[in-house]
């Protein structure tokens, strides 16, 4: 087949300006949409699957494997974990085993002015850096017992709902009715502790006036998951339940399904009417050109051939917004924190999302040429070349 | 000798209910190199005529022979490569591609064949010299005026060099110095190119032009007269 130059395509796209603008703000449109769809997606699962790591096992109250925050289990559990259960990693003769009190907590900076976002709060104790190594101090140091004392994490502020000057370090935020003392920063790459607020176990346990903890997180060495499983079985005193931490996250990250599939759905439908106004604009451009078409063809240029001149033409457009819309979600987006009931997540552009983004466009491009190009086409020639 | 046969040529469509035949059983040969005028008054099949010979058209019945091949027969991608190869169009607004220099309106039907950018650009250039616009191939239509679009578009049906030229009212939008010299442009391309030209038209002034002036009415011949104007330009 002999098809026309590319060059025809390109200065097609030239031929009324409006038209032109129309067509690549639309693409653009589009391509933000999904790209910002895609993002929030796969931010908000990155999140929640990278905050687990594969050897590490949670054990909760048994009838709370949905949420930590429930889970209240005997604060002795660790020691009596270390002492049954073999081939826990360790390092030092310290064994990998974190216990945690998880609370969601109404935060503020003053005595009585709490956010209305929940904050998980993570009671810990210097066992915790060990099992959960994506956590790493940027700024002051780990909170000492005893001072109430605390670490934010780098998307705290989004959380809570304050800019984040507000969390420097010296300041103080106000939770269970007391100051707490901002004495470091923390980061936890693209997983849910980067939203949280961490303290010393003991001072949260006295602030929160109880005495059990809401999980032990371990890390396996030798041992496997069946031998932390048997424990948590055999031990029907202590009401444990192990679970992976994957599968927990996992299980959250099922929660949000829902979710995730509304915000594609919506993305869905307004790339349709996207589409709809595309195809609106195509049919506007090609229809002009009807005479012009006929000519080709009485020229001896093949349908196909103008068809896949015309694709180009639109695909070129779409290209173009799609390019650009990319470079402003790049530029806008990236690392932009979004507050979720686990949290916060940062989107993050990253080049599958970006991609995604612009196949919407060449997709948005090429669905939106096709019908206008056919109706274009489907005159005969002679009646073509009769057209105004 | 013969190089178009049309024989009991017919072209019918409906309408509702209504047959139109614009064509009506049409018998007719055309000598290779003549130029012929058709004429006739709206709707009589002149313009039917014109297209069927170009091959943008397929009849209802009877056959259609040029060069030996009966067109009527062709599918449809073949029809296309047939008249890339036998048609040169020319049209009465011209129909040139606005966003194209008048170098690339010319080259456009060279890309339908298989030659190298040296080869296309030799021709181009010596189709638009042919028409006295050498000077002027970097300008885009808009540039030119209605003459000279005609000229490009004169250019661009014989790039190609094919046997048969059509032109359908190549004078009709074009006043009378410019529609003289596109009409002196045409006999010449008859006389040294040796072109087959088959022209509809309104006026006679124009069909004076050609070698044989054919009346069409209702979808069939009615006239036929020669002019000397042929000898007197040879």
């Amino acid at each position: 087949m002999k098809i026309l130059p590319f060059d025809y395509a390109v200065r097609n796209l030239g031929r009324s300006r409006l038209r032109l603008t129309l067509s690549v703000a639309g693409s653009a449109l589009v391509v933000m949409l999904v790209i910002g769809a895609a993002a929030f997606v796969r931010s908000m699962g990155n999140s929640l699957v990278s905050s687990a790591s594969p050897d590490n096992v949670i054990l909760l109250g048994a009838g709370s494997e949905e949420s930590i925050e429930r889970s209240e289990i005997s604060a002795t559990v660790p020691t009596q974990l270390t002492g049954t259960v073999p081939g826990i990693r360790s390092q030092l003769n310290v064994p990998f085993v974190s216990p945690e009190v998880h609370m969601a907590l109404a935060v503020g900076t003053r005595q009585g002015e709490a956010s209305h976002q929940q904050v998980v709060v993570r009671g810990v104790t210097h066992t915790a850096y060990a099992v959960h190594p994506q956590v790493r101090i940027t700024s002051g140091r780990a909170p000492r017992p005893g001072n109430n004392e605390i670490m934010v994490g780098r998307l705290a502020h989004t959380r809570i709902g304050l800019r984040p000057e507000a969390l420097a370090i010296g300041n103080h935020l106000w939770f269970d009715d007391q100051p707490w003392e901002i004495v470091g920063h923390f980061q936890a790459d693209r997983t849910v502790m980067d939203a949280e607020i961490w303290t010393a176990l003991s001072d949260l346990m006295i602030a929160a006036k109880r005495s059990t903890i809401s999980c032990v997180v371990v890390t396996l060495d030798e041992a496997t998951f069946a031998d932390i499983d048997a424990f948590a079985k055999s031990r029907l005193d202590l009401e444990l339940v192990a679970m992976r931490e994957m599968d927990y996250y996992n299980q959250l990250s099922a929660f949000y399904k829902p979710v995730m599939i509304m915000v594609w759905v919506t993305a869905g439908l307004i790339a349709l009417g996207g589409l709809f106004g595309g195809l609106n604009t195509m049919y506007a451009a090609f229809s002009a050109r009807v005479r012009e078409v006929g000519m080709l063809q009485a020229l001896g240029f093949a349908r196909r051939a103008i068809v896949l001149s015309l694709v180009q033409e639109s695909m070129l457009a779409a290209a173009a917004g799609a390019i650009i819309a990319a470079g402003l979600c790049l530029l806008l987006f990236d690392g932009v924190s979004v507050r979720f009931a686990m949290g916060a997540f940062g989107l993050r552009m990253d080049a599958v999302t970006l991609m995604l983004g612009l196949v919407a466009g060449l997709l948005l491009g090429f669905i939106g040429a096709l019908p206008p190009a056919w109706r274009c086409l489907r005159l005969p020639i002679a009646e073509a070349l009769k057209a105004a | 000798m013969v190089l178009i046969e049309c024989r009991k040529l017919t072209k019918e469509y409906r309408k509702g209910d209504m047959v139109i035949r614009p064509l009506d059983g049409l018998d007719l040969d055309v000598e290779a190199g003549e130029f012929l005028a058709l004429m006739g008054p709206s709707g009589s099949g002149k313009t039917t005529l014109l297209n069927l010979i170009a091959g943008i058209d397929s009849p209802t019945s009877g056959s259609l022979v040029i060069d030996g091949q009966d067109i009527s027969k062709l599918s449809r991608s073949a029809l296309a490569n047939w008249r890339a190869t036998y048609i040169g169009y020319i049209f009465q607004l011209y129909n040139l591609v606005p966003v194209l220099t008048a170098y690339e309106n010319v080259e456009l039907p060279l890309l339908l064949h298989k030659l190298s950018r040296k080869e296309r650009h030799e021709r181009v250039a010596t189709a638009l010299s042919l028409v006295g616009l050498a000077d002027r191939h970097d300008h885009y239509p808009r540039q030119l005026s209605g003459g000279q679009e005609q000229r490009v578009a004169i250019a661009r049906a014989i790039v190609a060099d094919p046997k048969i030229l059509v032109a359908d009212e190549p004078t009709g939008d074009l006043d009378k110095a410019s529609a003289l010299a596109i009409m002196q442009l045409l006999q010449r391309l008859v006389r040294d190119l040796g072109k087959t030209l088959i022209m509809v038209t309104h006026d006679p002034n124009t069909a004076e032009f050609a070698s044989r002036t054919l009346h069409l009415d209702k979808g069939r011949l009615v006239d036929q007269s020669g002019h000397a104007t042929m000898e007197a330009v040879r």
